[in-house]
């Protein structure tokens, strides 16, 4: 017994440490050496990242990145992920930068590092005609130890519940299809997240009559999360994104698959 | 550019890993007895029953040990509700695991039933025991030594399959681990540990089968 746990043992720690010695990033030469980025999108996040007819994933995230790409002069390689995936796939050199609506906070700053931001998301509460939400007009109604709200795992929401709603039950599931199905099924009350992201999702549930709460609940910025020190990729992104801003490239992107203007805009500066 | 390791930002987290590791237990265990008892009314019908009774747990069988466990409980969690019937999460999850196992230990308790030899039982008569008896002393030792190695590995089998149910949001040990890496986003850290107690829980788990076993049936075996 006592070789075979050490043998298992040092198994573990040679995988452990192989894993890691291999997580390393590519810096900005090494990608147009290699001739492509690859770029992380969220494919269940409609308009963000969504399966056209022919399977292929588009929407505002893998055209930004294709604009990014061409600046770069690289092709562009998109890798399918989950929200919960995003930032281990940055930690461990899967993607050169993640997108899928990146919001920057301080506690993923510690791991991986944010460029400027590319657009805005407001939070909103997405829920149903059904009692015990029917009217609720505010965020802060819902926090009420008989409402289930429904969230994805590994998003920003759920912090903002754990301290804006410590009352309210939550049901964590892995996608946003299911976050509404389960709304739509009677299993949650509400959905807190960006409406824009997850509105595309009601219309297979079109049995339900969805409201959404009027009261926005916050606005958050989304940015291009790049590996932890990679600041030759990361200057050289910020520098990109500038110029997307300014020539409105990012704005035209939105309005072609949001259909409005980005309610908050981002006030892209001098000093970016 | 390296990722730096710090475990120190995840170890506080143990205590509430191990309450999912818990329950992760839970559900195997209760999914486990569930499916003997599925299984030992599937094999007597396999065995003894008439060719309706087998064709039906036939089809049973042949489904269930022929579709991923993921899409048999995602039919119950997601596909139920359209008929009427929302099971929580805990329950579907239970459930679908339970009539999973029931299908794979319909098998493997007939693969004990057919492992009787006839000789035993007519020995047991030879020498006078009833058939309760001949159930205590002669048919039930031999079913536990065939069958104790198949289902201790069924339960641990299951044990990991718990982790399926972290999409249907129970928060069992890889639920909160998604939850802790969603905190700390220190995903190596975290699935290291996570990795570490779900090999605890089955050595665990292990031990305690070969002592039971060994116990109840004298099953000989090891765990290293």
């Amino acid at each position: 017994m006592g070789r075979s746990v050490k043998f298992f043992v040092v198994a573990l720690v040679s995988v452990l440490a192989l894993g890691l010695s291999m997580a390393h990033a590519k810096s900005l030469d090494q990608i147009i050496t290699a001739g492509e980025i690859r770029v992380g999108v969220n494919p269940n996040q409609p308009p963000l990242g969504f399966f056209n007819d022919k399977n292929e994933v588009v929407g505002f995230d893998p055209e930004f990145a294709d604009a990014v790409a061409k600046k770069l002069g690289v092709k562009l390689q998109i890798v399918q992920l989950g929200s919960p995936d995003r930032i281990p796939f940055v930690s461990a050199d899967k993607i050169d930068f993640v997108m899928g609506a990146m919001t920057r906070t301080s506690e993923r700053a510690k791991v991986i590092d944010f460029t400027v931001p590319v657009h805005t998301e407001i939070l909103g509460v997405l829920t149903t005609e059904k009692r015990p939400a029917k009217d609720y007009k505010d965020y802060k109604a819902f926090d009420r130890p008989d409402i289930t709200l429904v969230e994805v795992r590994g998003t920003t929401p759920i912090a903002f519940i754990e301290k804006n709603l410590p009352k309210a039950k939550v049901l964590l599931l892995d996608n946003y299809p299911d976050v509404v199905r389960a709304i739509a099924q009677g299993r949650g009350d509400a959905h807190i997240d960006v409406i824009d992201f997850v509105i595309k999702h009601t219309e297979a549930h079109k049995q339900v009559k969805w409201r959404v709460v009027e009261t926005p609940v916050t606005v958050y910025y989304c940015c291009l999360g790049v590996s932890k020190g990679n600041e030759t990729l990361k200057n050289w992104l910020n520098v990109a994104i500038f110029e997307l801003h300014r020539d409105g490239v990012i704005e035209d992107l939105w309005k072609k698959h949001f259909g409005s203007p980005m309610l908050y805009k981002v006030k892209w500066t001098d000093w970016f | 550019m390296q990722y730096t390791v710090h475990f120190g930002q995840v170890v506080k987290y143990i205590p509430y890993l191990l309450g999912g590791a818990w329950l992760s237990l839970q559900i195997a265990f209760l999914a486990f007895c569930g499916g003997m008892v599925i299984g030992l009314a599937g094999a007597m019908a396999k065995t003894y029953g008439n060719r309706l009774l087998r064709g039906i747990v036939n089809a049973y069988v042949t489904f269930f040990t022929n579709t991923p466990q993921l899409v048999q409980i995602y039919f119950i969690f997601f596909g139920l509700p359209q008929f009427g019937l929302v099971l929580s999460p805990y329950e579907a999850v239970l459930v679908g695991m339970t009539i999973n196992a029931g299908a794979y230990a319909t098998e493997i308790q007939r693969a004990g039933f057919l492992s009787v030899h006839r000789s035993e039982l007519e020995a047991a008569e030879t020498v006078g025991m009833s058939l309760l008896q001949s159930v205590r002393y002669v048919i039930l030792p031999h079913l536990a030594k065939v069958l104790y190695p198949p289902f201790s590995n069924l339960y641990i089998i299951m044990t990991l399959g718990t982790s399926m149910a972290a999409i249907f949001g129970v928060e069992e040990l890889t639920g909160r681990s998604l939850n802790v890496n969603a905190t700390t986003f220190r995903s190596i850290e975290v699935f290291s540990i996570t990795a570490g107690l779900y090999i605890l829980v089955t050595i665990v788990a292990s031990f305690i089968l070969l002592y039971l076993g060994r116990w109840l049936f004298r099953v000989k075996g090891k765990v290293f």
